[in-house]
């Protein structure tokens, strides 16, 4: 009754959950164009994850997984019988890859042929990142169990909060839930030898799973849905937003009976979400904006989608950030890795492999 | 101009405190029609010495003389019947009162008519280019609009000679060319302008003649042509500033650390609309803007000294959690100080000493843990702040009414600083203080970076906002616009992103 009345009272005065504001681009989020400017490396069909062994590069773009050597063209290194949802390169040698999400399947190395379909004795359903840990363990985030990967959109507009993250033991094929009830688990990197930090894309954080600090937020109030992460080289992290926050968004998130009419009724494409392409068709939803020049006000619509990295040191604190803004195309970064001093990124929403010289991208960030 | 008789002289003029000299065997001439800069530290005597002309204070050996006869001017009013009149520092205006009602003031008639009033001081306001509205209630007025109903009154009196204390500390730039103008206008008119200033650049541009005081001494008086900046700087102070001070741009910058703070769509009536920013721990935010833009009252806000609007406010965040403070109080409990920029009218009280003060800011963070006022700690906190911020008076019980601007304002950062914050608000904190002060000010807020803290420092003057921030946000019209790490900013371009 009292939390009722709160929220009655929040929803009247637009306080608290009902504030519907976001966190502004600025500090080290400060927008650029270095992702709008990356080499075009590959055109793609269905591009979903990226991985590297350090020497290839290993691309999951539809069913299958490419890989890259070198600067050449990607060349298909596997097929699989269902979409590859999420990749990742084990240390010892062979790569893991998650099939709709719901089977983890080693491929190569010590542990090919091991499979993983449920822990924690529920069925993986949504399985969107792996990463490598210390000795056989292998972390996956397994979005939601109520939608498929391909239903993210679906999760958010419903406000899904059962993904969770799971820890898959090579060696012995054990599988074991370490966190549930999870705003859409998206993305995890592993540190140290039982803990792991995990994105809780609805919640716009990153939390870690495990050790001294499990159930803490790294990472708070970002701006944008955190997606899928990488090791950087020189210590720390890349971490992909696939898409920016939006207060029409947030508005929408907020009102039950709108979203839930949007849902049954109007067609996903053109649903007032979050997206990783935007500006495609006029049918698609519009948040109103404004430029002033000259001191004529000019009424515009900014995109839905945005290109979004951020490094991360070693303690979670932004260094800098990569953009593709409003303005440009390469929207939708669902994953970076890093290779030889290059910042591979993979633009899901132009179905691009890109690259950025990171060297480059750190002196154009700190003007002399 | 030279061989011109004196307008306004004195002699020998010496005026002590409790036996202490505040200006001593000061020789002074000022010439008609000249713009006359007085320069010096603070607590080099610059006030002083301009309140005795303007009969605020009375000598304590020495003459004055006015056209060459002998006078005392021993009241404002008898100043002014002289022909002498003063602009202050802090406004001596009726808060309750409107412009038009300020502006005409002591001229009453026996019946008044508001209307002709307000028709009458619209068009003296809009003849010095100043725009404010004579039907507004001066309480409700920013800083800047009040120095311009302060400068507008004494034009309006007539004045053969007036002073301006600090005229341009809280001006806009544009508005500091409509305040230069009307020096032109004044001098023109044969008006003799006594004009004290911080900003030496203002001083080296406006005046005619400059003269430098230092403890209360007199040092020298030349024409302002063969003064630049270090030989004033070396006068005042008797050290070489020039390079410590505004000189040096910045290499390099502290990286940014966590986010302290994040406000969210801020909005505040008319002042803040739906404004966006961050402040992160470890760095000095500089933030600028113009006069009405909205950077004091969006730090009001986040300090729980202004509220937001009460339905559809937006948001603010500290270490990521939502708050919202009634009062300031909580706010310095929860790690957030802000320091005023309206010093002597919010930022102490007059009459307590200079310990009192420091004690009561920590009363202020402790308030329900402490049953007893101790004296003795009172007394040995307020030691303890005046060695560390060196903080120059006789005693530690000395009234902060009684400190020069410099001094003043070091209490008054002591009083926030002993609430052990972690989110510093420094609104103008070298306004109204000299030199030697400003640098020691400068150290102190770079120190308090490199511990950790999260430091804002809203500042109107360019140079200091270029040397002290290591980012830099620009206001407009309510809002942060522009974002300028501090090593790709140019004055161009942070007033290009203020103005446009």
């Amino acid at each position: 009754m009292i939390e009722a009345v709160r929220q009655w009272t929040e929803r009247v005065l637009g306080r608290g959950e009902a504030a519907i504001s976001v966190p502004v681009l600025d500090g080290a989020l400060k927008s650029n164009r270095l992702i709008e400017d990356a080499d075009v490396v590959a055109e793609l069909d269905a591009p979903e994850d990226l991985a590297s062994d350090g020497a290839s590069l290993f691309v999951a773009d539809g069913t299958r997984v490419m890989r890259v050597d070198g600067v050449g063209a990607p060349a298909v290194d596997q097929t699989f019988g269902a979409t590859v949802s999420a990749l990742a390169c084990l240390p010892r040698g062979g790569i893991a890859v998650a099939l709709g999400g719901r089977e983890v399947r080693v491929v190569g190395g010590p542990h090919d042929g091991r499979r993983f379909e449920s822990a924690g004795g529920h069925r993986l359903h949504s399985v969107n990142a792996l990463a490598a840990g210390g000795g056989d363990v292998l972390w996956a985030t397994d979005g939601s169990q109520t939608n498929p990967p391909d239903r993210w959109k679906h999760d958010v507009m419903e406000l899904g909060r059962s993904g969770r993250v799971v820890q898959l033991d090579l060696a012995d094929g054990s599988a074991r839930e370490r966190a549930a009830g999870l705003a859409y688990a998206f993305g995890v990197g592993a540190v140290g030898d039982d803990a792991a930090w995990v994105c809780e894309s609805w919640r716009h954080r990153v939390v870690q799973v495990g050790g001294a600090q499990s159930g803490q937020a790294v990472l708070d109030g970002l701006p944008g849905y955190p997606s899928r992460m990488a090791p950087a080289a020189a210590g720390g992290w890349w971490l992909t937003c696939f898409t920016l926050r939006t207060q029409l968004v947030e508005f929408v998130l907020r009102e039950p009976a709108f979203r839930k009419r949007m849902l049954k009724e109007i067609d996903p494409r053109y649903w007032i979400a979050p997206a990783l392409t935007s500006g495609n068709t006029y049918l698609e939803p519009m948040q109103g904006a404004h430029l002033k020049t000259m001191g004529v006000v000019k009424p515009w619509a900014p995109p839905r989608s945005y290109g979004l990295v951020i490094r991360l040191d070693e303690r979670g604190l932004i260094r800098y950030s990569l953009h593709s803004r409003f303005d440009g195309k390469n929207h939708g970064i669902v994953a970076a890795v890093e290779r030889d001093g290059w910042l591979y990124l993979l633009s899901k929403g132009r179905r691009r492999l890109l690259r950025v010289s990171i060297a480059a991208a750190e002196a154009s960030l700190a003007p002399s | 101009m030279n061989a011109a008789a004196p307008i306004l002289a004195l002699r020998k003029a010496t005026k002590k405190y409790s036996g202490v000299p505040a200006i001593e065997d000061v020789d002074f001439e000022l010439l008609p029609g000249e713009v006359h800069a007085i320069v010096g530290e603070n607590g080099a005597g610059k006030s002083t010495l301009t309140k005795v002309m303007a009969g605020v204070v009375n000598l304590t050996s020495g003459e004055m003389l006015v056209e060459g006869r002998v006078v005392s001017a021993e009241t404002p009013t008898a100043a002014r019947e002289l022909g002498i009149a003063m602009v202050f520092q802090e406004t001596s205006l009726v808060p309750t009162m409107t412009v038009a009602q300020n502006l005409y003031l002591g001229q009453e008639r026996f019946f008044n008519r508001l209307r002709g009033i307000y028709i009458a001081a619209q068009q003296f306001m809009q003849s010095l280019q100043f725009d404010v509205d004579p039907t507004a209630v001066v309480s409700r007025l920013g800083a800047a609009q009040k120095q311009m109903v302060e400068i507008a009154r004494a034009v309006l009196h007539k004045a053969k000679v007036i002073i301006f204390d600090e005229p341009t500390a809280s001006l806009t730039p544009e508005e500091k060319k409509y305040f230069f103008d009307l020096i032109a206008n004044l001098k023109q008119r044969g008006v003799s302008v006594i004009f004290i200033s911080h900003a030496l650049e203002e001083a080296l541009q406006v005046s005619d003649r400059i003269t430098i005081l230092r403890d209360g001494k007199h040092v020298v008086t030349d024409e302002t042509r063969r003064f630049d900046r270090a030989r004033v700087v070396q006068a005042m102070v008797g050290r070489d500033l020039s390079q410590t001070l505004y000189g040096q741009r910045k290499t390099k910058v502290r990286p940014q650390g966590r986010r302290v703070l994040s406000v969210q769509n801020l909005r505040m009536a008319a002042m803040v609309k739906n404004n966006s920013l961050s402040v992160f721990a470890g760095q000095i935010t500089g933030v600028f803007g113009l006069v009405g833009s909205g950077r004091t009252e969006t730090f009001k806000v986040v300090a729980g000294v202004a509220k937001r609007d009460f339905m559809h406010g937006g948001e603010v965040l500290l270490n990521g959690q939502p708050v919202r403070y009634f009062v300031p109080a909580s706010a310095v409990r929860d790690g957030i100080v802000y320091v005023t920029e309206e010093r002597k009218l919010e930022g102490f009280f007059e009459t307590q000493s200079i310990a009192g003060n420091i004690y009561l800011g920590l009363l202020a963070k402790l308030r329900g843990k402490r049953k007893l006022v101790s004296k003795t700690e009172a007394a040995s906190v307020g030691e303890h702040w005046i060695k560390r911020l060196n903080i120059r008076a006789i005693s530690k019980n000395v009234k902060a009414i009684e400190l020069s601007g410099g001094n003043q304002q070091k209490v008054v950062i002591a009083k926030s600083l002993v609430q052990e914050p972690e989110l510093i608000i420094f609104d103008e904190p070298t306004r109204g203080v000299d030199v030697g002060a400003i640098s020691e000010i400068h150290q102190l807020i770079n120190r308090l970076a490199d511990e950790g803290k999260a430091v804002v420092v809203i500042s109107s003057y360019l140079p200091e906002v270029m040397s002290l921030s290591d980012r830099i946000l620009v206001q407009r019209m309510g809002k942060v616009v522009e974002e300028f790490s501090a090593l790709d900013a140019t004055e161009e371009k942070i007033m290009y992103a203020a103005i446009h």
